[in-house]
């Protein structure tokens, strides 16, 4: 795994400051130069241990036939935590189906964003409240939801920037390409945020696409970049590039974000009996969110008391899925 | 109905649009060739003019997309209306229909209003090339969560369309083609439907009940005339395909204890044998003769030199209406 060793952005020395942002494909380089603070860094661990805290627990209960299924984005979590950081507040999004890490840095509880997964509803939480809205199964579908969605609110004065998550997968599918057609043609203020983890269930990437997904992007007009995001504050840094991009240009962008599946396409998924064991080995090694972890703690962002009161959040949370979803 | 009323299909939309945005900052207009050109059939001739080309926009040629953005935009508050330049054309777009559109509000726990109009030409009969002259209603009226209209009338299509826009759930507005710039007509009873979406008995008569609907209920309408010396019929124009006012049909064959119904896509799967179905379980006691449809059968729609034997013709339905009543 040296090729995913190489990707890693392990910041600055001291470790006191989060990195820069890296690998700038077919664009200028980022002017986004700043450290990623603190508090920042803090909430953005937080967010990914949360996450993981309800990756367990729903892989637990989907054990147990108390949910259905469940779709982790565990390796995920520094891709996801760190770009919807850099998309803030205000952006609406449109996302897949695996973004769980994304739903908790919007405020989603864990059991709001379970809910589905156990048969209750087919979204538990307010799609407007949360600016979060509904997972879309069919691939893609939301790509042009999220065009549209911009148009509109500019057609009403009242501009706002779109994020709309997508897999590699789903960049094969015509709406996607319908999409980005759309948002280059009309000048949608969209980033799209792909997240690459490398597979469409067990059909590898490189087997799907013979170009990038960014080359792609760039033939319909779109701007575009890829990084390594197994590190939240490179993802972060250049994510955050690519929003002012899109919000000062007012023009479409993508954002490819080379990340890692750790677990199967779905708790249905028997992964292992298709993927190299020494690929799956590596991608466990390199857990984007023990590694975090211990980054913090060992440049003194984090100590051990935060990390404490985080896990018993996290133990609160199992208590109350355990409680609404297995009794 | 006011005896200014516009005197063809295309006109009396073209009309409507143009209140609509007049009336309401938030509908815009989403189409191939609906702007610059007015559209293939004219319906939205000079609305870009008037409205500007923000309002009415001339699509880029990918039906998802239309529709799609279409959602998009009715998320963000709009009220957007669709055209889809041919009944044969929406296929590309199915799946934002199908899986998205008509899903919607149930996928956001009922706590959504999603605006949503998508126009589409339907029928045959003007000597169209191949996938110009589909009728495709059942594959939208048996997709829960969409509307499907189906007016027979330049008037009644205007006040259809004008509810449409205000439902706050997608309808697939169906325009019979052969009536966008047809001006002579039928006379019809003017009695007003009970509802926005009910049907509408548009002949009086007390043996026979003839259902039919868009522009199939014109020659439904010169049949009843064409045998009144023999067989008293009434004829209920169903409107709306889907949700469908089936009361209103019970209720007439109620009164004449007959039923036929006409249309022109294949009868297999269709819009009749839904009504047959539901007058059997809920109305046979009412019946003195079997039911009857007349529709095509499942066969490709033909080339134009063919189109007249695949349609259904006037002395097909006044045949079967004396079959029925003798």
């Amino acid at each position: 795994m040296t090729d995913a060793a190489s990707r890693q952005n392990l910041g600055s020395d001291d470790g006191t400051r989060g990195g820069q942002p890296i690998e700038m494909e077919g664009a200028r380089p980022f002017d986004v130069m700043e450290p990623v603070d603190a508090e920042t860094r803090r909430a953005m661990l937080r967010h990914m241990l949360v996450a993981r805290g309800i990756d367990d627990e729903a892989r637990r209960l989907e054990n147990q036939g108390a949910l259905d299924l469940w779709l982790s984005c565990r390796g995920q979590e520094a891709a996801q935590v760190g770009s919807a950081t850099a998309v803030g507040d205000e952006a609406v999004i449109f996302p897949s189906y695996r973004e769980h890490a994304v739903a908790v840095v919007r405020g989603i509880d864990a059991v709001s964003l379970v809910a589905q997964w156990a048969g209750r509803t087919y979204c538990g939480w307010n799609p407007r409240r949360h600016k979060f809205f509904p997972y879309t199964l069919v691939l893609a579908a939301q790509a042009l939801h999220g065009v549209g969605y911009a148009i509109g609110r500019r057609l009403k004065n009242e501009a706002e920037t779109v994020a709309v998550y997508v897999g590699d997968g789903a960049t094969s599918e015509g709406d996607m390409s319908e999409a980005m057609n759309l948002a280059a043609v009309e000048s949608a203020q969209v980033l799209f945020i792909c997240q690459n983890n490398g597979w469409a269930i067990s059909k590898p990437s490189q087997e799907q696409m013979l170009t990038s997904i960014t080359d792609r992007a760039n033939g319909f007009g779109i701007r575009s970049w890829s990084i390594s995001a197994d590190d939240p504050d490179s993802t972060y840094l250049s994510c955050l590039a690519a929003k002012r991009y899109v919000e000062t240009s007012r023009s479409p962008g993508l954002i490819e974000l080379r990340t890692t599946r750790i677990g199967g396409h779905t708790t249905s998924d028997p992964h292992t009996s298709y993927r190299d064991p020494e690929e799956l080995a590596a991608a466990v090694a390199n857990d984007p969110v023990m590694r975090y972890r211990e980054r913090l703690y060992a440049a003194g962002v984090v100590d051990a008391e935060w990390l404490e009161s985080v896990e018993a959040a996290v133990d609160e949370t199992h208590r109350e899925l355990l409680k609404v979803f297995a009794s | 109905m006011t005896s200014t009323a516009p005197s063809c299909l295309a006109e009396s939309l073209n009309e409507a649009l143009g209140q609509l945005m007049e009336n309401d900052e938030s509908v815009v207009l989403i189409g191939q060739d609906i702007g610059r050109l007015g559209g293939v059939f004219r319906v939205t001739k000079g609305l870009q003019k008037r409205f500007g080309p923000s309002r009415v926009r001339d699509a880029i040629l990918a039906e998802s997309s239309i529709v799609g953005q279409a959602i998009g935009m009715s998320l963000s508050g709009l009220t957007p209306v669709c055209e889809i330049q041919f009944d044969g054309f929406i296929y590309p777009a199915m799946n934002q229909i199908v899986t998205q559109a008509a899903r919607m509000t149930t996928r956001w726990n009922d706590d959504l209003t999603l605006n949503l109009v998508i126009r589409v030409p339907v029928g045959g009969g003007i000597r169209a090339v191949e996938h110009h002259s589909e009728s495709n209603e059942a594959y939208f009226a048996h997709t829960p969560g969409l509307h499907v209209a189906f007016p027979s009338s330049p008037s009644d299509a205007a006040a259809m369309l004008k509810s449409s826009c205000l439902l706050g759930s997608p309808v697939i507005f169906y325009e019979p083609k052969r009536l966008y710039w047809k001006r002579k007509r039928q006379p019809r009873e003017l009695s007003e439907p009970v509802s926005a979406l009910s049907a509408r008995v548009v002949r009086r008569g007390s043996d026979i009940t003839v259902v039919g609907f868009g522009a199939l209920l014109e020659e439904v309408l010169a049949a009843a005339d064409l045998v009144a010396s023999t067989v008293d019929v009434e004829v209920v124009d169903l409107r709306w395909i889907a949700p469908m006012d089936t009361e209103t049909v019970l209720a007439s064959v109620a009164r004449t204890g007959r039923l036929l119904v006409v249309h022109e896509a294949v009868g297999f799967g269709g819009v009749g044998a839904e009504l047959v179905a539901t007058v059997a379980e809920h109305g046979s006691n009412h019946l003195r003769s079997p039911m009857r449809r007349l529709a095509p059968p499942r066969r490709i729609y033909p080339p134009a030199d063919y189109e007249s034997r695949h349609l259904i013709g006037v002395s097909q339905i006044a045949g079967a209406i004396e079959e029925m009543c003798t």
